[in-house]
C-alpha cells in the first residue's frame, strides 16, 4: 500500500470505513479512557521541528505487514505468521492472548480484545458477514481487508481471469475522498503502487529498525515549512 | 510369588487408601479428557436432525422428484452461502402441487399460509461452522465436488441429518491435501 502523505487531509473517512468493514467495536469514552482502542488503521498526530519552528503534523498508521516482521517470531502458538502473498496473517481461533505480538511491534498496529465486543441492539445486523467477530482475550490487526482479496481472487478464478492491478481496493482505500490510499501489488512493475514507489518522496515509517514494512509513504510537500532547525542553529 | 503390574501398584500405594487415590486421579484426570472428546459428537448425536417447523423432505423434493440441489440452494455455485430458497420459490410448485395424503396437504398448507402472510419460516439449522470459519460453497462446486461428498445421500433422507462430515478442523485440511488444495490459515480463517 502506497499512502501519499501531500494527498491525506486527515478527514479519517479510512478510520470509519475499516471500522464499519472490518466488525471493530465501537470505542467508547470509557474504552479512550483504558487507552483500549481498537483502530485497525488511525492517524496519529506528531510534531515537526523545534520551537518555535513546530507543525503540527498526521499521519494514517495500519499494520505495516513487514516482510521481517517482530511480532512472528514471538508468537508461541504460531497463530501470526507470513503467507505466500505477503501478508502478514493473524488467525484468531489460534491465539491465546500471550500479547507478545503487541510488545514487540514497533508501529503499536495490533490491539488486543481485552474486553468481549458488544455493540448497540440497532447494530446487531449491520455487522460484515464476511468478517469473523473477534471475542475477547485475543489479538486483532489490519489484513489489508483480507475478505475482499479473497473474495475477488474466487470472482477471478471462477470468470477465468487473473487479477488486474486496481482490483482489489481495501476499505480504507475505497474511502479516501483524496485517493491518498492506494494498494496493490508492489512486485508487478506495472501497478499503480510500484510506480508511486518510485517517487523520490517515498519513505517507510521507522525503516532503520529493518522490519521491511510494506506500507509505503510519500513525504508531504510543505511550501510553507519552517526552514530546516540546523540552519538556525548555526 | 509374581505379582501384577496392578497388584504392585496397588501394594505400594497401601491397600484402600492407594485405590481411592487411583479413583480420584480418574476422576480428575482421565474423565474430563473423555466427556471433552465427546461431548461435541454427544451433542451432534443429539441435534444432528433438529425438528423442523414445516416437515420439509429432500427424499420427496430430490429424491422422488429428481430435483437437481442447485435449483433450490441458487447461492451454492454462485456464493459463500448455499442460501435457503425464499418462500416465493416454493410457490413456484406448490401454487399447483398441494400434496396427495393429509399428511403432506397439512404441511404444504403452512407454506402457503406463511407466503401469504408474508412470513418468513423459521428453518433450524443443520450444518453449522464457527464464526471463526469461512466455507465458500461457490469455490468447492467449482473445483468440481459434488454436494453429497459433504452432505451425504440428501436424496434418501426425509428429515435432513449431519452425519456424513464431522466438520471438524482435521477433516477439513485432511481432504484440502489430499486435494492439493490450499492448507494456509488464512484460506478458511480471517
Amino acid at each position: 500500500m502506497v499512502v501519499d502523505m501531500d494527498r491525506c487531509t486527515g478527514c479519517q473517512a479510512c478510520v470509519v470505513a475499516c471500522q464499519a468493514e472490518n466488525n471493530i467495536p465501537i470505542n467508547t469514552e470509557t474504552i479512550f479512557l483504558q487507552r483500549r482502542v481498537i483502530e485497525w488503521i488511525w492517524v496519529e498526530r506528531y510534531w515537526e521541528g523545534e520551537y518555535p519552528h513546530v507543525r503540527a503534523r498526521y499521519i494514517p498508521l495500519l499494520c505495516q505487514q513487514c516482510d521481517n516482521a517482530p511480532c512472528e517470531p514471538v508468537c508461541p502458538v504460531y497463530a501470526t505468521y507470513h503467507n505466500d502473498q505477503g501478508l502478514n496473517v493473524q488467525v484468531y481461533n489460534r491465539c491465546v492472548g500471550t500479547r507478545y505480538c503487541a510488545n514487540n511491534c514497533p508501529y503499536h498496529a495490533r490491539f488486543f480484545n481485552f474486553w468481549q465486543p458488544v455493540w448497540p441492539e440497532t447494530l446487531r445486523h449491520h455487522l460484515n458477514p464476511d468478517v469473523t467477530v473477534r471475542w475477547r482475550g485475543i489479538m486483532e490487526k489490519c489484513t489489508f481487508c483480507i475478505q475482499r482479496i479473497r473474495r475477488v481472487q474466487r470472482e477471478a478464478a471462477r470468470d477465468g481471469r487473473t487479477l488486474q492491478d486496481g482490483d482489489i481496493t481495501p476499505a480504507c482505500a475505497q474511502a479516501c475522498p483524496t485517493d491518498a490510499l492506494v494498494f496493490g501489488d508492489i512486485l508487478d512493475p506495472q501497478s499503480r503502487v510500484a510506480q508511486l514507489a518510485k517517487n523520490k518522496r517515498a519513505y517507510k515509517v521507522i525503516e532503520d529498525l529493518g522490519t521491511g514494512p510494506n506500507v509505503i509513504y510519500l513525504k508531504k510537500v510543505d511550501p510553507y515549512a519552517p526552514a530546516a532547525d540546523h540552519d538556525h542553529k548555526h | 510369588m509374581r505379582l501384577g503390574k496392578g497388584m504392585r501398584i496397588a501394594i505400594l500405594l497401601g491397600g484402600g487408601f492407594g485405590s481411592a487415590l487411583l479413583g480420584l486421579a480418574v476422576l480428575v484426570l482421565v474423565v474430563p479428557r473423555v466427556v471433552a472428546h465427546y461431548s461435541w459428537s454427544v451433542e451432534r448425536l443429539f441435534r444432528q436432525a433438529p425438528a423442523q417447523p414445516i416437515a420439509f423432505s429432500h427424499k420427496t423434493h430430490a429424491g422422488d422428484a429428481q430435483i437437481p440441489c442447485l435449483f433450490c440452494h441458487r447461492g451454492a455455485d454462485k456464493e459463500e452461502a448455499a442460501t435457503i430458497p425464499s418462500l416465493e420459490q416454493c410457490m413456484f410448485c406448490h401454487r399447483f402441487i398441494i400434496g396427495t395424503t393429509e399428511a403432506q396437504q397439512a404441511e404444504i398448507r403452512k407454506v402457503i399460509e406463511a407466503f401469504n402472510n408474508r412470513e418468513a419460516v423459521q428453518w433450524v439449522r443443520v450444518f453449522r461452522l464457527p464464526d471463526h470459519v469461512r466455507f465458500v460453497h461457490e469455490a468447492h462446486i467449482r473445483a468440481g465436488f459434488t454436494c453429497a461428498e459433504c452432505h451425504g445421500a440428501v436424496e434418501t433422507m426425509t428429515e435432513m441429518r449431519q452425519f456424513h462430515r464431522s466438520l471438524k478442523m482435521g477433516d477439513c485440511v485432511g481432504c484440502h491435501r489430499q486435494n492439493n488444495a490450499p492448507t494456509d490459515c488464512a484460506i478458511c480463517h480471517y
